[in-house]
């Protein structure tokens, strides 16, 4: 899976906590088992990791050269 | 929604919050002291009230609010999962209160027997605690900033329990030990190597997350919490060593990397993109205004002989960076950590059937606000105090009482809303009542 292509993406940046959180996991119920979710974020979100590990997800997490975290997510293969 | 939590990895919302209700208590008592020993306690740093009342602030309020803190932070900004949160959490707790009680007791009677119980309860607390996070953090590589400074935290932690455990037990004064000078270290690791560090680290996220800035600049956050322990560390050694010249240099460096990250912290500050500042933000410019305060006042002593030989400036420099600085922040701190936590518990609950209700409604904004000027009202009684302690060292006791007796009672609120609300999930067919005051 590669960020540029995500069928849905979030820009969590400039969002007051939790908001970014629980778009998030409104977006989750959203995507397809085929489909991807982007989420930008200014820092590492551990407390997503752990959501999306209870609910059968996976992630890749990249940063970009000005701190942006990006957290790729779908579904975990079944 | 999806669940949010696993039990089995988050702290329950137990763990931190036992801890965040009890350091109000020890602020309440801190004031009730002022009242009991009158002006007499702001004679000098060095009457056994005025070190009972430091104490009281440092060990009763400060150390609850930190740990309190560090257990819920280590998981959610550094991925580090503290094994048996709630048993930590609850020895923690069982062990410092009466310890810092204790403490309390010792510096006010100078019985050898209070202060040796104190030294015993507080070393096995955080001896505890220190075991817990150090276990949870190894192996968490340190691929921020935040979690350098969380681990080096740990360290000032380690160095001022210890060198302060080591006063207690000197205070009797048979032990030859050279007192004032372990006395500067331990006072300059507690609110530089431990106080300074692990604020700086959560600044670093909080800070943009909460207030919605712009980071910190990279060499700051990258640089702070090592150039500060290497300053500190150096410093500790040259005065120990008795080198007067080179320890008035470092101590200076150490007291302008303070200054320069509460300046820093008012210029990221000012760059917030919220459109009007909420009470938690107003307690961090006021944390970092009197934090510079006391740089200022420090640097005014060290080259002003005839400021110097005054009894008034380290207490006006304590009263600044404890009431004014430090505590200012953590009250701040407490007003989003603790609604936070609330509404993540309660969306956990929810499983996805039921939403939580918004953050905002945890605690009314009316509330924090008339806090804070309550706070503000007893930060500037007590500095008052310090001038005129024959006329303002009674209001500034009743006011300091006064604002942490509200801050318990806004805290309380959040308990039982989260109460209510979770009664609510777990039995929405049944008629509750809402609590008084809060929804």
């Amino acid at each position: 899976m590669t960020p540029s292509n995500a069928d849905i993406v979030i820009d969590g940046r400039g969002l007051e906590p939790p908001e970014p959180l629980v778009r998030t996991l409104e977006a989750l119920d959203q995507i397809g088992p085929a489909e991807t979710l982007l989420v930008l974020l200014p820092h590492e979100p551990y407390p997503l990791y752990r959501a999306l590990k209870l609910n059968g997800f996976s992630w890749q997490t990249t940063r970009r050269p000005d701190g942006t975290v990006e957290v790729l997510i779908q579904h975990q293969p079944q | 929604m999806q669940a949010l939590l696993s039990f089995e990895q988050a702290p329950p919302i137990a763990a931190p919050f036992r801890f965040f209700l009890t350091a109000p208590l020890f602020a309440i008592l801190a004031g009730t002291l002022l009242l009991w020993s009158g002006p007499e306690l702001l004679a000098s740093r060095w009457t056994p009230s005025a070190l009972a009342l430091t104490h009281l602030i440092t060990v009763g309020f400060m150390l609850q609010v930190m740990l309190g803190a560090m257990i819920q932070i280590l998981p959610v900004v550094a991925g580090a999962n503290m094994a048996r949160p709630l048993l930590v959490s609850s020895l923690v707790h069982a062990a410092i209160v009466p310890g810092a009680l204790l403490l309390t007791a010792g510096l006010l009677t100078s019985q050898p027997l209070v202060l040796r119980l104190a030294v015993l309860l507080l070393g096995i607390g955080i001896a505890l605690f220190l075991g817990a996070a150090g276990h949870a953090l190894v192996g968490v590589r340190s691929t921020n900033p935040t979690i350098q400074g969380l681990k080096l935290a740990l360290i000032g932690l380690a160095v001022t329990a210890g060198l302060g455990m080591l006063l207690a037990v000197a205070r009797d004064g048979s032990s030859g030990l050279p007192v004032l000078q372990l006395t500067a270290i331990h006072l300059g690791w507690g609110l530089v190597g431990w106080g300074g560090i692990l604020l700086a680290a959560v600044a670093l996220v909080v800070v943009p997350m909460f207030q919605i800035t712009p980071p910190f600049p990279a060499w700051f956050a990258h640089g702070f919490s090592w150039s500060v322990l290497a300053v500190l560390s150096s410093w500790s050694i040259v005065v120990g060593a008795g080198w007067q010249r080179p320890s008035a240099v470092l101590a200076a460096a150490v007291v302008l990397t303070v200054a320069v990250f509460a300046a820093l912290t008012l210029q990221v500050q000012r760059r917030s993109k919220r459109a009007r500042f909420d009470a938690s933000q107003y307690y961090w410019r006021l944390a970092m205004l009197c934090l510079l305060a006391a740089c200022a006042l420090w640097f005014a002593a060290d080259s002003l002989p005839a400021l110097a030989q005054r009894q008034e400036w380290p207490l006006l420099c304590g009263v600044l960076a404890l009431l004014g600085g430090f505590m200012s922040v953590m009250v701040g701190m407490l007003y989003k950590i603790v609604p936070f936590l609330v509404w993540l518990h309660l969306q956990n609950l929810g499983d996805g059937r039921v939403a939580a209700p918004s953050m905002n409604k945890v605690i009314a904004a009316r509330q924090i606000d008339r806090q804070l000027y309550a706070h503000v009202a007893s930060l500037v009684l007590l500095l008052a105090a310090v001038i005129w302690p024959e006329w303002f060292t009674y209001p500034a006791g009743i006011a300091l009482a006064l604002a942490n007796v509200w801050l318990l009672y806004n805290l309380l609120t959040a308990v039982a809303f989260y109460r209510y609300q979770r009664l609510k999930m777990v039995a929405p067919t049944l008629a509750i009542p809402p609590p008084q005051g809060t929804c």
